[in-house]
């Protein structure tokens, strides 16, 4: 039991990378995206050819995921911003469609629908990291979250976290005051999208396999429950999120209930958190960060 | 404040995580526990249901008896892979570690069998898949094997098949992107042509695709010998309605897909006159007919291929189970895979059952031809050196 | 990954026409229900393809409660019968979702009823799959769907049973909308509520009645739809989001636009795999593509008219 609490530990903190990812663009911007499962997926690839076919090494193809991922999140952004929310979610979700297509088409590269098997797995110093030694990978991702989580909270602390917000609350008056717009909606596409590649990469020497089926827009949907339901523009609450969400997931599993709870069951529950967030409580459960003065204003 | 509460909800979260680790379940001395991973919801819960069935009435059968060694109870756990390589990883995990599965029957589809596949190779549970056809599966290791000729040998049958006994020499193909369906055109593609016929169209959907007129259209134009549909049945009973209305009079050919008997009730009109390949049938074996009784009685519609093969994957378990308990008193994991491999000639409802080297089941195809919405069987086939062999 | 272009006869060309045009009449109903909520309310209801989806196992179930055996007059009643018991059903609950989750979001942020309407299409979807189970059931047609075969183009009854409630539907729709005092009480809401709620116009009643209407007309597309792709619990989601690109193609908001825009995407799909050689794999690909070079180029559709966003 407790290697099965350890796997969804490990799921949880691969999914809280791309909540953080998500918490920039849904939580600071306020832009309905719903793109993650195909920035996952391109990291996860990104990892699995460059493993299988290149002999690379699982580190050498993180930055890779991450900066194809964000070089997307570019492209993606750089169109899609003129778009209002409701426009940029389809258009989101379209292009997360269009990357499984993609890669479920693109045999030559990708193996199409057979996808990619027997990915070497991670290496550190010599050792081998096994997905099945539950605890180092476990110490691996999270790692990684703890990592991603300094490095969001220091940007949005900083001028591209304040611009984020100001472009949210009222996009036009931030930019009659100057604030380059474009310019910080597709960093903030982009930088979202980039840690939903290093989730990819992890995934893909977790599962040591990749398939074009895993990367449904039910992963987006997913990701964006762990943002709404944990709180959005608060890294630490999205990161609770994720606890959450992969807690329900795999309830029926944990109470030895499976024969009883179907499993439609969690995805009802996710579409009543979206619903009865907004109505009730859609800051999330941490809320919003309170935004303090810089301590050198204190003066 | 707001740091305080994030901090006990998450320490209060991994608490009650720890508890439930705590309390895991005991295996029981008095059970051994099988487990089962499958598509249990989606849209191919068909085949998750009908096969984990299969399996089923094997347990009931054996438990009726008093179990292994008359007295030891076969638990039988199934988890929902949904068809994704992550949910049959967690699937697993639990099994492995929290049930405590002495071996596994399934998974059902191949790109959850490659994932789970390593997994109980590296844990040392055997697993025994009755529908996982891609031909790699078993080459994960010596832990993995399966009670469903491999695509590698459905193709080679197929396409020699449609060759040389249908006299095609060419070939329309409309498959769906999936491994399943892609797996079996490769490999029957690469017989065909061997033999010397050739696929002059090749037509790709999408999975849960509901329209195909635009290829059947393509497809009519090209006019071919016959039309080659190795899919599941929801799509080919669309293909076979559309291309009625289409107009198209050319025989359709498919694959294992076809001998789930959902298609009867999906596309009654349109099936008569098709040969499929599939698994071989034990003519009329008694056993088989028993077997399919016990089944339609217990659930109320008929066993396919797959359930067949989950059924003697379960008796071949309950064998070792047997040897393995006689010897030891326990039921070793690694002792049970070695009783597994050491099968010899044991006496299926689907035939003899061999193992090869690699897992791998030695077997021959069964050829097929649809009389209305009954299926007859024309006999079984194998592949040698290049040539088809028709088998007793 | 472009294969060569397979152009045929003008038999063919015909027919892909055919298939194009039916296609494209699914998508116009559909689209027809998004862009008359959009209209009103500015806002996607996401959850429109399973409204669809719940319609037509309504009607399935009706249908199956009243037909008879043989094929007569008797089962074409018992077909519309059944498919007018979908309709309301599907515009009653389209009502009561509109009040219980999206009412309360009207003056929240933009996210907001956003994100509830997916809740509520995932609520929709899996409920269904619960209670219903996912395999798919057979809506047998009552009438003799034998294609009529005429130079090598075959065209089914359906299809033509497809084109002629478009169309009908359409007509219906326009004057209702043009003619009607409840017709012209929505083009004043969809203008602006604001104003439209000072004129003494009910906008909150305004608001249910569109919602029933389009969720009614999805419910016909999708009982129309389900004789071929037969019925299960997703076979709204897909189909709605590419009838909602067709909306946008067409003109977000314009009654016109969502009829050409449906059959504009249905026709684009058919003859760009057929003619253009795309690979069939990459069909969905199409919608979207349509739906961000229309962004990108004319955001408010081919017959829409641009808006100016106030500050």
């Amino acid at each position: 039991m407790l290697n099965f609490v350890l796997l969804i530990l490990i799921y949880t903190g691969i999914y809280a990378l791309m909540a953080i990812g998500q918490n920039l663009i849904t939580g600071y911007v306020g832009l309905l995206s719903l793109t993650q499962a195909g920035f996952f997926a391109i990291g996860s690839y990104a990892t699995a050819i460059l493993t299988t076919k290149m002999g690379w090494g699982f580190w050498s193809t993180v930055p890779v995921a991450a900066l194809l991922s964000g070089m997307f999140g570019f492209l993606i952004g750089l169109p899609t911003l003129r778009l209002k929310g409701d426009y940029l979610a389809i258009a989101t979700l379209g292009f997360g469609e269009i990357v499984r297509n993609v890669l479920n088409n693109w045999d030559s590269l990708t193996n199409g629908p057979m996808g990619i098997q027997r990915i070497p797995m991670a290496t550190i110093f010599g050792q081998r990291i096994s997905p099945y030694a539950k605890w180092s990978f476990l110490i691996l991702v999270w790692a990684f979250v703890l990592v991603a989580y300094l490095v969001y909270e220091r940007l949005t602390s900083s001028r591209l976290g304040r611009a984020l917000e100001a472009i949210r609350e009222d996009e036009i008056a931030a930019s009659s005051m100057g604030i380059n717009t474009t310019k910080y909606k597709v960093w903030a596409f982009a930088l979202g999208a980039a840690i939903a590649g290093v989730a990819g990469s992890l995934q893909a020497v977790f599962v040591l396999s990749v398939t074009p089926a895993v990367f449904t827009f039910m992963v987006s949907i997913m990701v964006l429950c762990m943002v709404v339901l944990g709180g959005m523009g608060n890294f630490k609450a999205v990161i609770l999120g994720a606890f959450i969400i992969q807690f329900i997931s795999y309830l029926p599993q944990l109470t030895g209930l499976t024969n009883i709870i179907p499993p439609q069951f969690k995805h009802v529950l996710f579409g009543l958190i979206l619903v009865v967030m907004m109505i009730w409580r859609p800051q999330g459960i941490l809320g919003r960060k309170e935004r303090t003065a810089p301590r050198g204003l204190k003066r | 404040m707001k740091k305080v509460l994030t901090l006990i909800l998450i320490v209060a979260l991994s608490g009650s995580m720890a508890l439930f680790a705590a309390g895991g379940a005991e295996s029981a001395p008095k059970s051994v526990k099988v487990g089962f991973i499958g598509p249990m919801t989606g849209d191919y819960s068909n085949y998750g249901d009908l096969i984990s069935k299969g399996a089923l009435v094997a347990i009931d059968e054996k438990n009726a008896q008093g179990g292994i060694a008359g007295k030891i109870k076969i638990d039988f756990i199934a988890e929902d892979s949904e068809g994704d390589p992550q949910k049959g990883l967690a699937g697993i995990e639990k099994l492995s570690s929290s049930d405590k599965i002495s071996a596994l029957i399934g998974p059902v589809f191949t790109g959850v069998a490659f994932a789970v596949g390593q997994r109980v190779q590296d844990e040392g549970i055997v697993m025994i898949t009755p529908s996982g056809t891609h031909k790699d599966i078993t080459n994960i290791g010596d832990y993995v094997f399966r009670t469903v000729a491999s695509d590698g040998l459905q193709g080679e049958v197929s396409g020699y098949y449609f060759y040389d006994v249908l006299g095609y020499r060419n070939l329309a193909v409309l498959y769906v992107k999936n491994d399943y369906s892609q797996g079996l055109y490769q490999g029957t593609k690469e017989s065909f042509e061997a033999a010397g016929g050739k696929i002059t169209i090749a037509e790709t959907a999408q999975e849960g695709d509901k329209d195909f007129r635009t290829q059947l259209t393509k497809i009519r134009a090209a006019n071919p010998d016959a039309i080659y549909i190795p899919n599941y049945t929801s799509e080919m009973a669309q293909i076979l309605e559309q291309a009625s209305q289409l107009g198209i009079k050319t025989p359709f050919l498919s694959g294992d897909g076809f001998s789930n008997p959902e298609i009867y009730d999906l596309a009654p009109a349109y099936t008569d006159g098709i040969v499929y390949v599939g698994p071989t049938q034990v003519k009329e074996s008694d056993a088989y007919l028993k077997f399919v009784d016990s089944y339609k009685k217990k659930w109320g519609f008929a066993p396919d291929s797959f359930a067949t093969n989950a059924y003697d994957a379960a008796y071949i378990l309950f064998d070792a189970f047997e040897k393995v308990y006689a010897k030891t008193g326990k039921f070793d994991r690694k002792a049970i895979r070695d009783a597994v491999a050491a099968t010899k000639d044991f006496q299926g409802v689907t035939g003899l059952v061999n193992f090869a080297e690699n897992g791998d089941l030695v077997a021959y195809q069964g050829v097929y031809k649809v009389k209305g919405t009954t299926p007859n069987y024309l006999g079984a086939y194998t592949v040698v050196d290049g040539k088809l062999v028709s088998v007793e | 990954m472009i294969k060569e272009p397979i152009v045929g006869s003008v038999a063919e060309f015909f027919q892909h026409l055919m298939n194009g045009l039916t296609l494209g009449g699914i998508y116009a109903l559909i689209a027809l229900g998004y862009t008359m909520v959009y209209g009103i309310l500015k806002f996607i209801n996401f959850a429109h393809g399973d409204i669809l989806m719940i319609g037509s196992y309504i009607g399935l179930f009706i249908f199956n409660a009243i037909r008879g055996q043989a094929l007569g007059i008797w089962t074409m009643i018992a077909f519309f019968v059944a498919m007018l018991g979908g309709m309301a059903f599907s515009a009653a609950l389209g009502m009561v979702i509109e009040r219980v989750a999206y009412k309360p979001l009207r003056n929240a942020t933009r996210l907001a009823p956003l994100l509830s309407a997916i809740g509520v299409s995932f609520i929709l979807s899996n409920m269904a799959a619960w209670m219903w189970g996912t395999k798919s059931r057979k809506l047998e047609y009552p009438f003799d769907n034998t294609p009529i075969r005429f130079k090598g183009i075959s065209i089914t009854p359906h299809q033509i049973l497809i084109l002629i409630v478009v169309v009908v539907m359409m007509i219906v729709l326009k004057l209702f909308v043009d003619k009607s005092r409840i017709g012209k009480a929505m083009r004043a809401t969809s203008l602006d509520l604001d104003t439209a709620k000072l004129m003494g116009i009910k906008a909150d009643k305004i608001i249910a009645v569109t919602f029933a209407i389009g969720s009614a007309l999805a419910a016909t597309a999708g009982f129309l739809l389900a004789l071929e792709i037969k019925v299960y619990p997703t076979m709204g989601t897909m189909t709605g989001l590419k009838a909602f690109v067709a909306a946008v193609v067409g003109g977000i908001g314009n009654i016109s636009g969502a009829m050409l825009g449906g059959i504009l995407l249905g026709l684009l799909e058919t003859f760009g795999v057929a003619i253009l050689g795309i690979p069939y794999g990459l069909k969905d690909t199409i919608a979207f593509v349509a739906l961000i070079l229309i962004l990108l180029i004319k955001p408010e559709g081919l017959l829409g008219k641009a808006e100016k966003e106030k500050v």
